[in-house]
């Protein structure tokens, strides 16, 4: 099969997408599938030790891996219920953003996790990929502070020769670094598999992808805080040690919908790299999201596309945003329903467990696009 | 006329001992920059939240452990919610130090000297349960260790009762944001003695403690310690300055022992300071590989303090002691002021020594040649003086400046922090040793040549009866100049 690059006039590209879903269909699926399925497997796998006999089996029970991605399952099982956590994490704060947009990150019941519409290599497709890459390294550092993750590397060599006298001569590297290297090594590799044509439309998806994976990565070191101790004689300021502190996942969603917002058109040129296609704005950096094709509007159901439509959906009457009735509905109208909903209101927290409210009876109007 | 080393050291040897030490500086230098490791490492440890299953939480020796044999059962990260009713007690946060790595269980080395616990909460902002500026957190805190041994158990260590003022902002008040709360430090262990240590707090809710707190979702530990290669670099160092500066110290005290005249404030000064870098130097950390010593951090400050109050006043009198005023009481000025002053100092030092000078061309060219010569070493020396200083503060200040441990860069090889550590240590020890070497009487006589008007110097250079013969010349000089 061969693809021309640029060449293709607009209208062919409907007919083109069509082509990448054959291709792409070889390995089915996502490895985000494993954030949408409960594997109980995995659980076992969190203390087992590499190069299990067993690990194998796991690794293959696991729909949606690559076939990178299940030997490296094979070669780090006990990290695999991270990242079944870190896809969770994408998966949900995709749905919390995207709650109020026409496409709403709605999953489906197979292996794709969002339908043939990340077959699209649209903005949405971009985000998709940065916040899960974002999850998994969020997921990874946090079970390696824990200590519940036990295989974390130690050191900036990937495999110390002696790691308890390295440990004892230098300390251990950060957690967030090895969360990054991870998350790098497992999820790239899937776009590294496919041999492409230089300058080629798949080789241009898959680089769109690879921008998109470490932009999600960055955005967790760039929202991290730094805190620093001193340390010295007396207490003074003669020694000071610093550390990369977690911020919530919220926030690292919030700043990757930005990017989302702000992303940038690119194509793939003949070199096989890619280059803007509207010279005037400037040039991505590592952190900003990247897409090659226009979104649809999502207005409509569509098998094909994998659009479910917005028929039904909720929206605000006297908002102007994305999430107000006139353009979530795409201007077909909505209904009004009277309805009474029971809330929970003025709210005492008691340390620890608890939260004592009253329960407040209100009397809204639901909007549901036409 | 017997003057000090500086002076009657011949210009051959006087540069080759420069060059020497000049050579053990930029070792160390090297040592620290090529060889050590950082100073300290970290370690952020994520609490496990454990659920106590006893009546009220008062059984004081259950430890909760998240790894290993009979590791607990953790609490479910969605504790907070309306419908469960667990108590404050029954929840402990637990923090097994260190973290495993590469599937090993590391565990701590006697190398790594101490650890220091710092303790950040993650509150999660929520817009029914807003929390004050500062509030007060009570913590009950105990500390467990245990050693390599499987079979051992968990052994109390310490345990408080602690409250801490909990500062936190929120720059953006959004809903699942986290509040930025300043990191608070928890303990501080002097000696790290044993292997494993194990944290166990609790959030007490009796008698109203901990009721502003708001939603707290995560306790994070930093473990800092030293590192163990730092430590070995560095004990190193004071194994071999150890016998070098007794030595040379003993030599020089021997020296002015043999004079005549009881010695000058000068050189007690130079004794203490000999003393004091002695004390520095000599390696207790040997005996922390074999006893618990949890003293050392106190220690340390205390060797450390002397230190630093011995060189900065010395450095006041060496450089009073040439200007003819005592400047003793000054000696507490914060190192900033401290520096600038000292510049001054040697600066109106200088001058005065270049207002000198002018007499210098009256008189014969032997003495001439020889007062030149001893002016211009003491430049030197006073020059290494300031240069010392400087670095000593420098070396102070950039120890302020963070550097980053969190570097991408791979291929950056020099370890800054530890070179400067290693550096201003080893500079301090030459510096003294130069001192020691070039300020000790010398046992030289300089031939004092005829000359047509030899009378008059005789009587110019004479000693004032008050003084002692075997005082500096170079201060005889400047005072007898300064009588006319």
């Amino acid at each position: 099969m061969t693809i021309r690059g640029d060449g293709l006039l607009v209208i062919l590209r409907s007919l083109l997408i069509v082509v990448v879903v054959a291709t792409a269909s070889t390995v089915p699926g996502t490895w985000i599938n494993l954030g949408l399925r409960h594997f109980p497997q995995l659980e076992a796998a969190q203390s087992m030790e590499t190069f299990d006999a067993s690990a194998s089996e796991i690794c293959t029970s696991l729909r949606g891996l690559s076939q990178g991605q299940g030997k490296l399952c094979q070669l780090s099982v006990d990290h695999m219920s991270s990242v079944t956590k870190g896809a969770k994490y994408g998966i949900a704060e995709c749905q919390h953003q995207f709650r109020d947009r026409r496409w709403n990150c709605s999953t489906v019941h197979d292996e794709n996790v969002f339908g043939p519409i990340l077959r699209i290599a649209s903005r949405e497709t971009a985000f998709v990929h940065a916040i899960t890459a974002a999850g998994v390294v969020y997921s990874i550092s946090r079970s390696c502070r824990d200590g519940q993750l036990s295989s974390c590397g130690c050191s900036r060599s990937s495999r110390p020769r002696d790691l308890n006298r390295d440990w004892i001569w230098g300390g251990c590297g950060d957690n967030l670094e090895y969360g990054y290297k991870f998350t790098q090594s497992f999820v790239d590799v899937r776009e590294r598999e496919g041999s492409f044509k230089k300058g080629s439309r798949e080789q241009g998806r898959s680089l769109m992808n690879l921008h998109n994976n470490e932009a999600g990565r960055r955005a967790v070191i760039k929202r991290s805080k730094v805190t620093c101790k001193c340390h010295g004689v007396s207490g003074s300021c003669s020694l000071i040690t610093c550390w990369q502190q977690l911020t919530s996942f919220r926030e690292i969603g919030d700043f990757l919908l930005d990017k989302y917002d702000g992303a940038t058109e690119v194509k793939v040129n003949r070199r096989g790299r890619l280059s803007m296609r509207d010279p005037r704005f400037s040039v991505p950096t590592a952190n900003d999201l990247v897409y090659l094709d226009d979104s649809p509007n999502y207005c409509l159901p569509n098998d094909t596309l994998g659009s479910l439509g917005t028929q039904g959906r909720l929206c605000n009457r006297t908002s102007s945003g994305m999430d107000g009735c006139n353009l979530l509905c795409c201007g077909r109208g909505y209904n009004t329903q009277k309805s009474t909903i029971r809330e929970r209101c003025e709210c005492k927290f008691h340390w620890c467990c608890y939260v004592e409210c009253k329960t407040c009876v209100k009397n809204i109007d639901i909007h549901t696009c036409k | 006329m017997q003057g000090t080393i500086i002076e009657n050291l011949s210009g051959k040897k006087l540069s080759l001992l420069v060059i020497l030490l000049i050579i053990a500086q930029i070792v160390c230098f090297l040592i620290g920059g090529l060889i050590a490791p950082t100073p300290a490492s970290s370690q952020n440890i994520l609490g496990t939240q454990c659920k106590d299953t006893s009546i009220n939480g008062s059984d004081e020796n259950k430890w909760f452990y998240s790894r290993g044999n009979g590791s607990c059962t953790s609490v479910d990260d969605t504790h907070f919610s309306s419908d469960t009713h667990q108590q404050p007690y029954q929840i402990v946060y637990t923090f097994q130090m260190p973290v495993p790595r590469n599937n090993l269980d590391l565990d701590y080395s006697r190398w790594q000297q101490n650890l220091i616990g710092v303790l950040q909460v993650d509150i999660r902002y929520n817009s029914e349960v807003e929390i004050a500026r500062r509030t007060l957190i009570t913590l009950d805190a105990r500390l467990a260790y245990r050693s390599k041994d499987p079979q051992d158990v968990w052994k109390p260590y310490a345990s408080s009762t602690v409250e801490r003022i909990l500062d936190c902002s929120i720059d953006m008040p959004r809903e699942q944001y986290n509040y930025n709360c300043k990191a608070m430090p928890l303990f501080e262990l002097g000696s790290l003695y044993h292997d494993y240590y194990l944290l166990n707090i609790r959030l007490p809710s009796n008698t109203g403690k901990n009721q502003g707190l708001g939603r707290i979702v995560d306790l994070w530990l930093t473990a800092i310690n030293q590192n163990g290669g730092f430590t070995k670099v560095w004990v190193s160092l004071k194994t071999v300055y150890f016998p070098i500066v007794l030595g040379v110290l003993t030599w020089y005290w021997k020296r002015v022992y043999m004079l005549s005249r009881s010695p000058a404030l000068l050189e007690y000064m130079l004794l203490t300071l000999g003393s004091a870098l002695t004390f520095l130097n000599l390696p207790l950390e040997y005996l922390t590989l074999a006893y618990d010593m949890p003293f050392m951090l106190l220690l340390g400050d205390i060797r450390q303090g002397i230190f630093y109050a011995t060189l900065l006043s010395f450095w006041l009198v060496f450089a009073g002691e040439h200007l003819m005023l005592s400047f003793i009481i000054l000696a507490g000025i914060s190192a900033g002021i401290y520096l600038l002053f000292l510049s001054y100092m040697i600066w109106k030092v200088f001058k005065n020594i270049s207002a000198k000078r002018a007499v210098l061309p009256s008189m014969s060219s032997a003495r001439r040649l020889h007062y030149e010569g001893v002016i211009y070493r003491f430049k030197f020396l006073m020059i290494a003086t300031l240069l010392c200083a400087s670095l000593t503060v420098v070396g102070f200040i950039l120890g302020q400046v963070a550097e980053g441990q969190w570097k991408w860069d791979e291929d950056l090889e020099l370890e800054m922090t530890s070179a400067f550590f290693t550096g201003v240590y080893g500079m301090w020890n030459i510096y003294i040793i130069a001192l020691l070497c070039l300020y000790a009487p010398s046992h030289k006589q300089w031939p004092i040549e005829p000359s047509e008007n030899s009378i008059s110097e005789e009587i110019e250079f004479s000693p004032l009866p008050t003084d002692p013969n075997e005082m500096l010349s170079l201060t005889a000089f400047a005072r007898k100049t300064a009588v006319e």
